[in-house]
């Protein structure tokens, strides 16, 4: 029975190829997609994973508002350097604990022997402690003994077989210059560890021990932040840990304020107050900082993974409801030869466990294929066969499976299986039909889906157009930056060279923004505003827009003392008419320093347009402290300015040899800022048309199959008299009531979406009427066209054929 | 082996019951070849069905080989079919995606008969019928007339004790007919088979035995076929 049933199956398969193709085709689309999310989220969720012994590992987090990017506290992953010493010495359930610095700029040089320089990215700084804290697998020295001594290193295989193309290095030296006129480091290497099998939330190719990091800054009011990671000897009890973190902490806290003369409670009002906390290390990667989660990242395409398989899967029954006319006759027969109820939904089952193995064989395929375009889209590295969890994957995938196989197989079985043998055998079988009503509203949730689809590409290309389009308040053209702090007399060299217009540094620009709180008092009334430090001509250097008053200039002396320029976000904070008013700043002595607006100039953008620009200060004076800049903006007059950015390498090499020279256009940076967006709508615009395709398959083929069982009709209805196009608009009709229902209900439900995606951006569009009605107008006339060219075909048919076959 | 008493059928419509059969009651006993006939619509199909167990009657009792029919589970009713009744349409019924091989061998799977008794059985119906060379044919690839007889093969392929044909003979020319009829006639006398068929034709009805006139829905005269 089971080998007919089968081979029944086979024949009815190949009867309809082109249905059954894209059935299968459709599902494994849906598959697909599903699977390559399963994929992404099984790496997501296997970060840090790579040994037991991390279960003891954990991240001190740090209450703080330095360096985030809207100026607000936030539980940072860099903390201040002294809280090390003190966990180590009034916290003991952390047996040992290590400091890692921050990773500044584009990575590092390694210059080894005579050779050129080279960049490489993930070269952390640590203390001794870091192989105490972290199990790596050493290949060749000791974890003990590794970075005991300053100026060591020890670097993963990988990297070794980059740099000298063997793992046998142990003793080796080069030389690391982690910034342009750094003297650098002759590190030696002390060790080679194995790289890791999963990813890791602290990327590094190589961990130095320069000695840096093993002592605190010497002022009491300066301070160091670097990344603390603790052990635990076993499990601990994490609350009580915290606890005591807690306490020592605002011991700590209140200590330092005490010597710097600043008093607790000043310092932690509005709402602000003092923390600190030990976090597990697997919970690092899924907590970041500042962004989203990856989970929450992920929720819309998860969303969207979820909806393109249910598509697909509808598509699957509606395909198999459809086609279940055809099969009424065999089922009424079988029963009345003393088939059983659970046999024949047994043999039904077994037709779509064909099917869906199909899919799920062309869905690996396909995944195969798929795979590195992916991986290239969100820049990561999933892999299939070769997947460490590949055996809990394929156990998710076998219960999806499992899921989409009963899902679209059990309701076309039932109906079947259900249908009564008299009414089918007296050949009344397609009116007597249950599951049309299901089908129609299965239809109308496809289209549903495909709607929605068309109108957010809509709303989002309108938006993405809007975005690259928008000024951005300064001239990104002909301008480059060479992300390095600023030396005069480099910039005076530089200068000299025919093309270049002006040189200057900012601590802000995009592509490397770095905001800085700034608390003004201005009519007695305390304002926090951003401080950004420049030089002279930093702001024509960017080309940024005066709304009044002026920009710096060399002409005005006082410009180095106490001149600022707003944007025009700040002015609008403090007042009308700024430019001339004065306002206050208490500098970290106590003393009162009186600042001069000069100018205001008009918002430009740093960051991406989901965040506002900030209310922001410029000033050249370093009266009431500066901050670093790693910035070093180089404007041309010409077009054509290749030659002389060769030109200034040339500068460069002479006078910083130990360092490759890198630079980024502003038209870079702003792609870049640009990019993410970019991502998700290229990933929606793919699901978007995958989607929209699959419903559009489904309906073809559904309205063929309408069409045929309605054929003996239509035939019928030929002979006596009717045209083609009445015909054709009969079979039109049905359809077209469910695509405009769809349609009906989709709008609000892409407004919403819409709506909620658009909040987003700080800066963004009115939400537009058209692309709702285009992608009304879109689905209805691809309906009617697809509905029409299937019945136009049994229109124009023979009427004979289809009387005489009946 | 079958007794109808007070048999009822109708459909209400709109609140008025339209009869279809009225108190049927009437005995057919081991290896007749009954015939029922009337005008069109008079109710002879739904008279086959209910004794079918296709359909339930609206009111009545109904024995079949003594089992009273109407309080019979739906698992009995299927053991039924597999065992005692075979059933020849007049549409014949193949199943498309079947070989003719396969339509004769479906009854015996769900029987659950041996593949070796099986091969024999089909061997020797396709013989009987003269379609060997036809066993790997789809029923859209012979002509009305083979796939009826492939259609009674099928249905004796079970080995029932009972035929029920609605008009096996409708769609088919008068020699085909011919050669179906004297095919009941001699499987029921020889193989002793009852065979209850609805037929129009006056000729088809004399190769059986007795005839049941039905005129709107009531049995009007049930009389002997003298040979
Ligand atoms: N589902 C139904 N609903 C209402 N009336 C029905 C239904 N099925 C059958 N009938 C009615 O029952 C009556 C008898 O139908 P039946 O099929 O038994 O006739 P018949 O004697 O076989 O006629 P024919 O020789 O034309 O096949 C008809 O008048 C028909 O209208
Ligand atoms: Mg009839």
């Amino acid at each position: 029975m089971f080998k007919l049933n089968l081979k029944i199956a086979w024949r009815n398969l190949w009867k309809n190829k082109v249905y059954a193709a894209i059935n299968i085709g459709g599902l494994a689309l849906g598959l697909t997609a599903f699977v390559l999310m399963l994929l992404y989220i099984n790496y997501e969720k296997s970060y840090d994973n790579w040994s037991p012994d991390l279960k003891n590992v954990y991240q001190i987090r740090e209450k703080h508002d330095f360096f985030t990017p809207d100026n607000k506290e936030h539980w940072q992953e860099i903390s201040n350097s002294r809280i090390a010493g003190i966990i180590k010495e009034s916290v003991p359930q952390f047996t040992a604990v290590t400091k890692i610095d921050q990773e500044w700029g584009n990575g590092f040089s390694v210059k080894i022997d005579h050779a050129d320089p080279v960049m490489v990215k993930g070269i952390k700084d640590a203390d001794s402690a870091f192989f105490n804290v972290f199990p790596y697998q050493f290949i060749q020295g000791t974890a003990a003994n590794a970075l005991k001594e300053p100026n060591t290193v020890v670097i993963k295989q990988s990297l070794a077989n980059k740099l000298y193309g063997t793992d046998h290095v142990l003793g080796k030296e080069f030389k690391l210059v982690r910034w342009r006129d750094d003297t650098g480091n002759s590190l030696k290497i002390t060790g080679v560890i194995a790289d890791v099998n999963t990813p890791e939330s602290i990327q590094f190719n190589a961990v130095s021990h320069t000695g840096d990091q093993d002592h605190d800054p010497d002022q009491i009011g300066s301070s160091h932040y670097t990344q603390i990671y603790a052990k635990s000897e076993g499990d601990i009890d994490t609350l009580s840990a915290n606890k005591s973190l807690q306490k020592v902490y605002v011991d700590f806290k209140k200590k330092s304020f005490a010597a710097e003369k600043l008093s607790f409670k000043d310092v932690y009002k509005d709402g602000k107050s003092p923390g600190l906390k030990a976090i597990s290390l697997k919970d690092v990667h899924p907590n970041p900082p500042f962004s989203l989660n990856w989970l929450d990242k992920l929720k819309p395409v998860i969303g969207i993974s979820i909806f393109l398989l249910v598509v697909s899967i509808i598509n699957f029954i509606n395909l198999a409801t459809a086609q279940s006319v055809q099969r009424a006759k065999e089922v009424g027969v079988k029963k009345v030869l003393g088939a059983y109820k659970k046999q024949l939904i047994l043999q039904f089952l077994i037709e779509s466990t064909l099917q869906s193995i199909s899919a799920l064989f062309l869905s690996v395929i396909l995944i195969e294929i798929l795979l590195p375009a992916f991986n290239h889209q969100f820049n990561i590295t999933l892999s299939f066969w070769h997947n460490e969890y590949l055996f809990s994957i394929v156990l998710q995938l076998i219960a999806v499976f499992i899921v989409v196989t009963l899902l679209a197989g059990c309701y076309p079985a039932w109906i079947l299986s259900n249908c009564n043998p008299v009414s089918v055998l007296k050949g009344n079988y397609g009116n007597s039909l249950k599951g049309i009503t299901l089908r129609n509203v299965l239809v109308v949730f496809q289209f549903i889906i495909s709607v929605t689809f068309i109108i957010a590409i809509g709303v989002m290309h309108l938006q993405t157009k809007y975005i690259s389009g928008k000024d951005l308040g300064f001239d990104r053209d002909k301008l480059i930056n060479l992300r390095t702090g600023y030396d005069q007399n480099f910039a005076d060299k530089i200068r000299r060279i025919p093309g270049v217009q002006y040189v200057s540094t900012t601590t802000q620009v995009m592509g490397n923004a770095f905001n800085n709180k700034s608390k003004i008092i201005y009519k007695g009334r305390e304002v926090n505003l951003n401080g950004v430090t420049v030089t002279m001509d930093a702001l024509q250097t960017l080309g940024v827009k005066l709304v009044s008053g002026r920009l710096f200039a060399k002409e005005y002396v006082q410009d180095t003392i106490n001149s600022v320029v707003l944007n025009e976000a700040a002015a609008g904070l403090l007042g009308k008419n700024m430019v001339g008013q004065t306002y206050g700043k208490v500098d970290y002595q106590g003393k009162t320093i009186t600042f001069q607006v000069v100018g205001v100039i008009k918002n430009y953008h740093n960051e991406g347009f989901d965040k506002a620009v900030l209310p922001t200060v410029y000033k050249v004076s370093n009266l009431g402290g500066t901050s670093n800049t790693n910035n070093l903006l180089v404007r041309f007059d010409t077009k054509n300015y290749k030659g002389v950015i060769n030109k200034i390498e040339g500068e460069w090499k002479k006078l910083y040899p130990d360092f490759p020279f890198q630079y980024q256009s502003m038209d870079d940076a702003f792609s870049e800022i640009l990019e993410e967006n970019k991502r998700f709508m290229n990933m929606i615009v793919l699901f978007s048309v995958v989607s929209v395709s699959l419903s559009l398959l489904g309906l073809f083929a559904l309205s063929t199959f309408v069409a045929k069982r309605r054929t003996k009709e239509i035939a019928v209805r030929k002979v006596l008299g009717a045209s083609n196009f009445q015909i054709v608009n009969l079979l039109n009709k049905s359809f077209l009531i469910l695509v405009v229902t769809a349609n009906l209900i989709s709008w609000p439900i892409a407004y919403i979406l819409v709506k909620k995606w658009l909040e987003g951006f700080a800066y963004r569009i009115e939400l537009p009427l058209y692309p709702f009605l285009l992608s009304s107008t879109i689905s209805i006339v691809i309906a009617v066209l697809t509905v029409s060219i299937q019945a136009r075909k049994t229109a124009i048919a023979e009427p004979v054929v289809a009387l005489k076959y009946e | 082996m079958i007794q109808l008493t007070n048999i009822e059928k109708y459909y209400a419509n709109k609140g008025v019951k339209n009869y279809v059969l009225r108190l049927v009651t009437t005995t057919i006993n081991q290896g007749e070849f009954v015939s029922i006939m009337g005008p069109s619509g008079a109710g002879k199909s739904t008279l086959l069905n209910i004794i079918g167990m296709l359909e339930e009657p609206t009111y009545g009792t109904y024995h079949f080989m003594g089992e009273d029919v109407t309080s019979l589970s739906e698992r009995k009713r299927i053991e039924l079919y597999r065992n005692h009744i075979g059933f020849v349409f007049q549409a014949y019924h193949l199943i498309d995606e079947m070989t003719v091989y396969e339509n004769i061998e479906a009854p015996l799977l769900y029987k659950k008969v041996g593949s070796a008794e099986r091969a024999s059985r089909i061997a020797d119906l396709l013989d009987r019928f003269n379609i060997v060379a036809k066993k790997d044919l789809f029923p859209n690839q012979l002509s009305g007339g083979q796939q009826q007889l492939v259609g009674i093969a099928r249905a004796l392929a079970a080995q029932p004790s009972i035929i029920l044909a609605d008009e096996p003979t409708g769609n088919l020319q008068s020699a085909q007919a011919e050669e179906i009829m004297s095919l009941f006639k001699k499987l029921n006398e020889e193989e002793g088979i009852t065979i209850i068929q609805v037929t129009h034709s006056e000729k088809n009805a004399q190769y059986g035995n007795r005839i049941l006139h039905i005129a709107d829905g009531v049995v009007k005269e049930d009389v002997a076929v003298l040979s």
